[in-house]
């Protein structure tokens, strides 16, 4: 197989449709290693539909999708199933937090841990020593990851009832918990405000610079995209746009149209 | 000493000490002796609720199914060991391991309807059982019934109904054990994470169809293992018993008592089973309204206690901290 050569994620000629509808359209990326990276639209560009094709969430009609797992390998991510995919070292958030709310934050962390579990459900239900030993382990891993997003006080309080800034911690905890290689992230400033987006600029670079992990951000959010993405891939009804440092973006033509909503001469 | 006092194992062992001295209580004339046969019975059907808030309190699946499967079970056991001659012990292996094989099977059908159909599938798979139970009388004894004795444990062992007890609590604090282990580590997490978001536990990597299995399997499991209990300490199986009325009695025992708690299904079992029992048969009027009462129970805690009767403990806790703190002022 192709050796991905500095890459994380390659994503080569992506198409889907629903029905008659192009969602996504011969698209191409790549991502590199040790990059953030930013994936933007107008709404209904197939920002979502992208990267729900990256994890499997759908299966795009058409393209390939190669992506460089935390085993080192290059791995096919269409020959993977959905609950496959974290385990080769791709995690995702979710737009709207989806945690356990009757579970305690550290527990909410843990389930990022899923597949790192080795022990069997006989020694969990007996307690056996090997159980325990990994349970103690990746709870204090865990602990250590929310000590990191300066959360590790509220590792034992319920989920439900905390401020929906701590829930964004705590799902970006749960998806570091995988030790990942790339995260996408899915419009992680929704719902925050300014300060709170300020703060999450800072997180995802040190997320980059500390972890090692590449970061694939959809987001609406100009500001954070600008301010963190070292390169952007703008996309406008399932089509690529351009790709570039956020100032290339900025500048280009096609964007401008795009999001502007000037009419294209030559379309009509 | 104080890590001891707070170690939530020791705790279930200490409840199963407690209920250990209740044949003792009846023998010292303390309780009538049937009590010992209620309790048991309601130590028996907590099991079976245990197994049903598997499904339905962690993984958000939902069966009316529990009373078919716990018939099954009973009537297999007392086949194999009445008819076949089988010991105990690998009757009760085949009479739980037959029927779990058959809750798989619907666990497989749970991949492919949710909600309120696969309430409707589980019961009808649950109807079809207590039909059978009705039909194939050379296996069941038809309507008039099937008896089994008490156990015969390791072939030398021979319990009456005290022993029965004792080994219906032991076999209750270790299924209860087992659950609690297994609901706070990594399966119990992954079906938290299966009933609250499909999506979001298939990016962590759960599989749902392993874990919509397994939790059919250890409902049924556990429901099995309640019914060959059932039927080797009350004596009798009839098709009359496992009916949907049994089912909606194990929905209502977790509901009331405490969904995703074990404590709160031995309570729910209690409400439900036992103090229609011990108390309100004493009182004339309310024998008859047992059935009336759980409907008008189900309401009220859903209403006042949605997460169950369990957490007026530590309502009642949080209650006196306060008031002896405030004496303390």
């Amino acid at each position: 197989m192709e050796n991905l050569n500095g890459l994380v994620l390659k994503v080569d000629a992506l198409s889907i449709a629903f029905g008659g509808l192009k969602a996504v359209d011969n698209l191409s990326f790549d991502i590199k290693e040790n990059e953030v990276f930013g994936l933007i639209g107008p709404n209904g560009a197939g920002k979502t539909t992208a990267f729900n094709c990256i994890t499997q969430f759908y299966k795009p009609n058409s393209g390939t999708l190669l992506f460089k797992g935390r085993d080192e390998q290059v791995h096919d991510l269409q020959k993977k199933k959905v609950h496959e995919i974290i385990k080769l070292g791709l995690v995702r958030t979710f737009q709207n937090v989806e945690l356990i709310r009757e579970l305690s934050v550290i527990d909410n962390v843990l389930i990022g841990a899923h597949v790192d579990f080795k022990s069997t459900i006989i020694d969990q239900a007996f307690r056996l020593p090997r159980a325990r030993r990994e349970e103690k382990a990746l709870r204090k891993e865990a602990l250590r990851i929310l000590g990191v997003l300066g959360i590790e006080d509220r590792a034992l309080l319920p989920a439900g009832g905390q401020p929906y800034g701590v829930l964004k911690k705590v799902e970006f905890a749960r998806a570091l918990m995988s030790n990942p290689r790339l995260i996408i992230l899915d419009e992680p400033a929704a719902g925050l405000n300014d300060s709170e987006t300020i703060e999450l600029a800072k997180l995802i670079r040190k997320l980059r610079d500390e972890l090692g992990c590449s970061i694939l951000l959809v987001e609406h959010d100009m500001r954070l995209v600008m301010d963190v993405c070292d390169r952007i891939c703008a996309i406008s009804f399932g089509k690529f746009l351009a790709v570039g440092t956020p100032k290339e973006i900025k500048e280009n033509k096609d964007v401008q149209i795009a999001y502007l909503g000037i009419e294209v001469e030559a379309n009509a | 000493m104080k890590k001891l006092i707070k170690n939530p194992h020791l705790h279930f062992i200490f409840l199963g000490l407690l209920l250990m001295i209740v044949p003792k209580l009846a023998e010292m004339g303390l309780f009538k002796v049937s009590y010992v046969t209620t309790l048991g019975g309601t130590f028996i059907l907590a099991i079976a609720a245990l197994g049903l808030n598997i499904l339905l309190g962690f993984s958000g699946l939902v069966s009316l199914g529990t009373a078919g499967f716990m018939g099954l079970a009973a009537y297999l056991s007392a086949y194999f060991t009445v008819d076949l001659g089988l010991s105990f012990e690998l009757s009760l292996i085949l009479a739980v391991v037959i029927p779990t094989i058959v809750g798989i099977l619907v666990g497989l059908v749970s991949l492919k309807i949710e909600g309120i159909y696969l309430a409707i599938a589980t019961l009808a798979v649950s109807e079809i059982l207590r039909k059978t139970f009705e039909e194939f009388d050379f296996f069941t004894g038809g309507f008039s019934g099937k008896t089994a004795s008490y156990p015969t444990l390791l072939g030398t062992y021979e319990l009456d109904r005290a022993g029965m007890y004792y080994f219906v609590v032991t076999v209750l604090i270790i299924v209860m054990l087992i659950t609690y282990n297994m609901m706070n580590g990594r399966l119990g997490r992954a079906l938290n994470a299966m009933r609250g978001s499909e999506a979001a536990s298939q990016a962590m990597g759960v599989n749902l169809l392993n874990h919509r299995l397994i939790a059919f399997a250890l409902a049924t499991m556990y429901a099995s293992i309640a019914g060959v209990l059932y039927v080797h300490f009350i004596k009798y199986s009839y098709p009359s018993i496992w009916t949907l009325k049994l089912s909606l009695d194990f929905l209502a025992m977790i509901v009331i008592g405490g969904l995703r708690s074990i404590y709160g299904t031995l309570l729910g079992a209690f409400i439900v089973f036992a103090v229609p029992d011990l108390f309100l048969k004493q009182i004339p009027f309310f024998s008859e309204m047992s059935y009336v009462l759980n409907g008008v129970l189900i309401i009220l805690v859903i209403i006042f206690y949605p997460n169950g009767l369990i957490n007026m403990f530590a309502d009642i806790k949080r209650l006196f901290n306060k008031l002896s703190k405030g004496e303390g002022k």
